[in-house]
């Protein structure tokens, strides 16, 4: 009766409805991302008190000034994109094949086992597999072993390890948008291309690609972003190669310096808000 | 006339379904050519193996006295028109008209001046930089034709290019189309289920069942004199009449088929009947008569001029056919 009862005071009034089912997780959205990221943001401009380790509320702009004009932090940024930038890329790369073979060729019972051949391994824990590379990169390692006849050798712990690591964790993440795009592309619009006198690769660049950019540039922004801010791979992997998301850790932790891990960490949070506004301007986000 | 397209042994099986089952087929140049049929009577199948969309399990298609059997969509002199209309969603019409010629090579004025001519060809001018998601079916539906008609291609293939519009549109294009094929003098081949569209259109008709032709004719001969007891009854409406309900109106002793609008009321020598239903359908009357004796019911069409009006549930009357106008369907009985 009583349910009845507020059903019936509900059913007239939509906005009431509308700020019933909103209130929560508009609430959580705000605390967790514009509240931290603020706190974050206004944290960079505090100082530690040198004796004590405390943070102190005491105005200054030498920590933003200290991130923006050393040399260490250029180097560790550019690295850093340059890792994230590989990784997109390669991710990318790999997974539009993949991608269109499961959309496009495969019966739907392969399609189906691919798809969870490709979720599968986001079921796995992270340190898991990244120690598990680990042990492919190390130098008795699987990838040495198979190299060597052909005269390779494990890249070891370094750059190319985190970047290969990196790669095939967030693969997943590339090819599920990309094979969604693919799988939106009707069948109907590759044959109209065919029938009006297009070869394959005609068709691919002329209707395929224009119609998964989208879907290609939401692959591309997890494979970046992830890349940006990981600690952990490069940690474990990494040899002695720092990212940015080290150098924040380390002022976190050992360091004991929140307000200047704040500052580094703008710079990632500023190049993401550029590749965004990048993304933005070819107008993929809008059909995404 | 030369024949345009030629299929031979045509057979198309998917999987334990046979879609088509060795089909011959000739379908001259220059002509409206309907397949007429139910869903999955293997028209569309048939089309798509002239297109190229669909490889033939065995037998061989011929375009123009050329076997295109084993070539790809894209080498073959024909151009197709999609039921949803597979406009490439990220173009404009012009760029969509324009698509088959830019991916021939042809140089940009030249392309842009066909693709325009083919535009105002199916009344669009003007509408050139609209992007699909931005016009009516029925201009999309157009935008679809002058693309595939952009290419001048030797024959037009339509996969019931009219199904998705409503009435009063459908018969606006059915006459715009008509007209686009006289112009063009092209061969045009025309998948539909609609019987009028079929009837209306085309110089020839080819009704389909089961993945077979079941009866090959121009709509006249198609609808007055019907193969069998399927075409009967699919192409327009039909009463069938057992052997001794067509024995009792002095026609032949075995199943016959009469159209409700040769069936006539009122002759003082007809078959006496008691009227069922008396159906207002706006330009006539559809009467439904319970014959005396003979267990069955016939339908009658009668124009709407006033007269008829005062027919009314119950009243008595007499039918009569003209053996003329009735159809044997002795001889198709089993196929």
């Amino acid at each position: 009766m009583t349910t009845h009862r507020v059903s019936a005071f509900l059913a007239p009034r939509r906005r009431l409805q509308v700020a019933g089912l909103l209130t929560a997780p508009v609430a959580w959205l705000g605390l967790v991302y514009v509240v931290a990221l603020a706190a974050l943001l206004i944290t960079a401009f505090w100082t530690v008190d040198g004796l004590t380790g405390q943070v102190q509320i005491q105005w200054t702009t030498e920590n933003v000034v200290e991130v923006f004009t050393e040399a260490l932090y250029r180097t560790v940024t550019l690295r850093t994109l340059g890792i994230a930038a590989a990784v997109t890329v390669i991710d990318v790369i790999v997974a539009i094949p993949v991608a269109f073979f499961m959309a496009k060729v495969a019966n739907p019972r392969a399609r189906h086992l691919l798809v969870i051949a490709v979720l599968a391994p986001l079921w796995a824990s992270y340190l898991v597999k990244v120690y598990a590379w680990r042990a492919l990169l190390s130098a008795d390692g699987l990838i040495g072993w198979a190299g060597a006849p052909l005269g390779l050798d494990t890249p070891g712990y370094g750059i190319a390890g985190v970047i290969l690591t990196l790669s095939y964790l967030w693969l997943p993440y590339v090819i599920m948008p990309i094979y969604a795009g693919f799988d939106r592309v009707p069948d109907r619009l590759l044959e109209a291309s065919a029938d009006l006198g297009a070869r394959g690769g005609v068709t691919l660049m002329a209707v395929v690609m224009p119609m998964i950019k989208p879907a290609i540039i939401a692959g591309s922004i997890f494979a970046f972003c992830l890349s940006l801010g990981d600690y952990i791979t490069v940690g474990i992997v990494g040899g002695t190669t720092q990212m940015l998301g080290n150098l924040v850790y380390t002022n976190v932790g050992a360091a004991n310096n929140l307000p200047l891990a704040a500052a580094i960490s703008l710079i990632p949070i500023g190049i993401i808000f550029l590749y965004l506004a990048a993304v933005r301007r070819t107008g993929a986000l809008r059909s995404l | 006339m030369p024949t345009a397209i030629r299929l031979r042994g045509l057979h198309k099986r998917f999987g334990e379904t046979v879609a088509v089952a060795d089909l011959d087929l000739d379908i001259e140049a220059g002509e409206f050519f309907s397949m007429l049929g139910p869903s999955g009577s293997g028209k569309t199948t048939v089309l798509r193996a002239i297109a190229g969309f669909e490889q033939p399990t065995s037998g061989t298609v011929e375009l123009f006295g050329k076997d295109v059997t084993s070539l790809p969509p894209f080498e073959r002199p024909v151009n197709t028109v999609f039921q949803d209309y597979a406009l490439f969603p990220h173009m404009s019409v012009i760029a969509n008209v324009e698509y088959g010629l830019r991916v021939a090579g042809t140089p940009r004025n030249a392309r842009r001046a066909r693709a325009e001519e083919a535009l105002a060809a199916v009344q669009l001018a003007g509408l050139e930089d609209r992007q699909p998601h931005e016009l009516s079916g029925g201009q999309r539906q157009r935008v679809a034709l002058a693309r595939a008609i952009v290419l001048r291609p030797d024959a037009l293939l339509l996969d019931e290019p009219l199904g998705a519009l409503d009435l009063k549109l459908r018969e606006q294009m059915q006459v715009e189309l008509k007209q686009l094929q006289r112009s063009l003098g092209i061969t045009f081949v025309f998948v539909t289920h609609d019987q009028d569209e079929a009837l209306t259109l085309s110089d020839r008709v080819a009704v389909f069942d089961a993945g077979r032709v079941v009866q090959l004719g121009t709509p006249r001969e198609v609808y007055d004199r019907p193969a069998n007891s399927f075409v009967a009854s699919f192409v327009g409406s039909s009463t069938l009449l057992e052997p001794p309900v067509a024995k009792a109106f002095g026609l032949a002793d075995h199943l016959m088929a009469v159209r409700p609008e040769r069936v006539s009321l009122g002759a003082p020598d007809g078959v006496p009947g008691t009227i069922a239903e008396v159906i207002y359908t706006g330009p006539e009357h559809r009467i439904v008569i319970d014959l005396d004796g003979l267990d069955t019911r016939i339908t009658a069409l009668e124009p709407n001029i006033g007269a008829n009006a005062e027919r009314t549930r119950g009243d008595r009357v007499t039918v009569s056919i003209d053996p003329a106008d009735a159809t044997s369907l002795e001889a198709t009985a089993s196929s």
